[in-house]
């Protein structure tokens, strides 16, 4: 477990996430959110201790989560597997202490909160291991 | 309900352990005493107060065959009590540690017994006849952190240990002279003490609670991440499983059947957990609920409160998860102990208790939860 996936390096997991910013932009374009949100959870690399990407990471989930209207029908149609990584980054958003983006995770804060329970909100605070 | 009996000792319980008939128990109302409480007619009178300690008295066990109990504290101390004219008789076993003893348990022949300390060692103490005193040893190697439980595998070698680093690891703690060599058993690693059989990493936060099945093939222990951890086959080639859940971390575990445990913790309700017949292990419910899943009116008025407060003005529909208080009511606080009260080794717990920091220990039946509780039970 303490071995991190450093095979893959920083620039690579970098450009892996810029196609995905790519296809994530025009998934929004086509007003298919949910997806984008996925898309952008999906491959998150919790194993890197590279804080380059991982704020490249945050960029792109940001924006997928900015342009989220429909918060209910996000979390219906995202899978519980998903409910962990999604709150890491809402704290990640609340941190930035930006007021749009603490509005907006708030809201998606309250609806997840509801479905995954406190424990959702436990894996966050005690994961020191796999941070975004 | 499956409460048989609550009873409020005290503001505060640290832990507790029953006599081997069931009708006394001992506990420590988190100080440096321990009081023994016998059960008469529906009152509990107080029959002893073991003083001896100086701190806190942080592990009770109660051996069931030999009838002795043994405490451990914050102070590095851990006595043997006997029973001796109707006066409990303190024996001072020296563990040689320089930080507090967290937790002991018997072993199942009560030969020995295991203290996890802060001191990230666990001493196991054994009987000398010769000098008629305990002598401990220490397993010194690997813990990185204090360690917080220790369960003894029903083979009284292997010991189980979880930690503040997150691990759970196995040890033999095969003592010459005490434990005889089973020529059938394990591998050699098995008899030499100290040796660790494996190390669990599969949690990221503090581990608490590890128990071992009755048959001792199956481990499942704790992190404070609201998740729990199973550990089928223990042995070379484990099947390792966490499951994570929606609610409090739990602080303790029983199993109360080879496919069925009763976590204990943060959310004052035992949760029932169980294997299915793929061997894949999942919550199903709490103890005291129907199966039917209450959404949203799970939180108690504390938290609607707090809720409104982070959410403010952006939740434009009230908080309404109504301020329903009890959820199992039967504790108002974070459980930290469960004992079974059935006879050791019996494949099938029917009753156990729990004791928490409300200071309330309950007694809990499950006869007439059988058919609820499904073909695992």
């Amino acid at each position: 477990m303490a071995d991190f996936v450093e095979a893959d390096n920083a620039e690579a997991i970098i450009a892996r996430i810029e196609t995905k910013s790519r296809k994530i932009e025009s998934l929004l374009k086509q007003y298919k959110h949910v997806e984008a949100l996925k898309t952008a959870l999906e491959g998150s690399p919790p194993k890197t201790r590279d804080e380059r990407c991982k704020s490249a990471n945050w960029i792109v989930v940001h924006r997928a989560i900015m342009a989220i209207k429909d918060i209910d029908g996000l979390l219906n149609a995202l899978d519980a597997e998903y409910y962990d990584i999604l709150m890491k980054y809402l704290y990640r958003g609340l941190s930035t202490g930006d007021r749009p983006t603490c509005d907006q995770c708030l809201k998606i804060h309250e609806k997840l909160t509801e479905r995954a329970g406190l424990g959702c909100i436990l894996r966050c605070l005690t994961d020191t291991v796999n941070t975004v | 309900m499956a409460v048989v009996d609550v009873h409020r000792f005290s503001e505060s319980i640290t832990c507790h352990a029953w006599s081997p008939d069931y009708s006394m128990v001992a506990l420590c109302p988190n100080n440096n005493e321990v009081h023994i409480y016998k059960s008469s007619q529906d009152q509990w009178e107080r029959l002893h107060v073991l003083q001896k300690h100086d701190q806190i008295v942080s592990g009770i066990d109660w051996s069931s065959k030999s009838n002795k109990i043994v405490t451990v504290s914050h102070d590095r101390n851990s006595y043997v009590w006997s029973l001796e004219g109707g006066e409990w008789v303190p024996t001072l076993v020296i563990l040689r540690l320089n930080r507090a003893a967290l937790c002991v348990q018997w072993s199942p022949n009560e030969n020995k017994f295991a203290v996890g300390s802060g001191a990230k060692t666990v001493c196991i103490c054994y009987y000398e006849q010769e000098n008629n005193w305990w002598v401990s040893k220490l397993i010194r190697k690997r813990h990185e952190s204090s360690v917080t439980s220790v369960a003894w595998h029903p083979n009284n070698i292997l010991l189980a240990t979880t930690s503040t680093d997150g691990k759970c690891r196995v040890f033999s703690t095969f003592i010459k002279g005490v434990d005889t060599k089973d020529s059938k058993a394990g591998s050699p690693a098995e008899t030499k003490f100290g040796e660790q059989i494996i190390q669990l990493d599969l949690s990221y936060s503090w581990a608490f609670g590890v128990k071992w099945s009755p048959s001792g093939n199956t481990l499942a222990y704790v992190g404070h991440s609201s998740m729990i951890y199973f550990v089928d086959d223990v042995g070379p080639s484990p099947l390792a499983q966490s499951v994570a859940f929606r609610d409090l971390p739990l602080r303790d575990v029983l199993f109360i059947s080879e496919k069925m445990v009763i976590g204990v913790g943060y959310d004052s309700n035992p949760m029932v957990f169980a294997a299915d017949d793929t061997g894949i292990w999942s919550f199903i419910r709490y103890i005291g609920e129907k199966k039917a899943e209450s959404s949203g009116s799970s939180y108690s008025s504390q938290f609607s409160e707090a809720f409104g407060k982070f959410y403010g003005s952006q939740s434009k529909s009230a908080t309404a998860n109504d301020a329903s208080e009890s959820r199992g009511g039967v504790h108002d606080n974070c459980i930290n102990f469960i004992v079974s009260l059935s006879k050791a080794g019996s494949p099938k717990v029917m009753r156990f208790s729990t004791s928490g920091l409300d200071g309330k220990i309950a007694i809990w039946d499950l006869e007439n939860m059988q058919e609820e509780l499904g073909h695992q039970f």
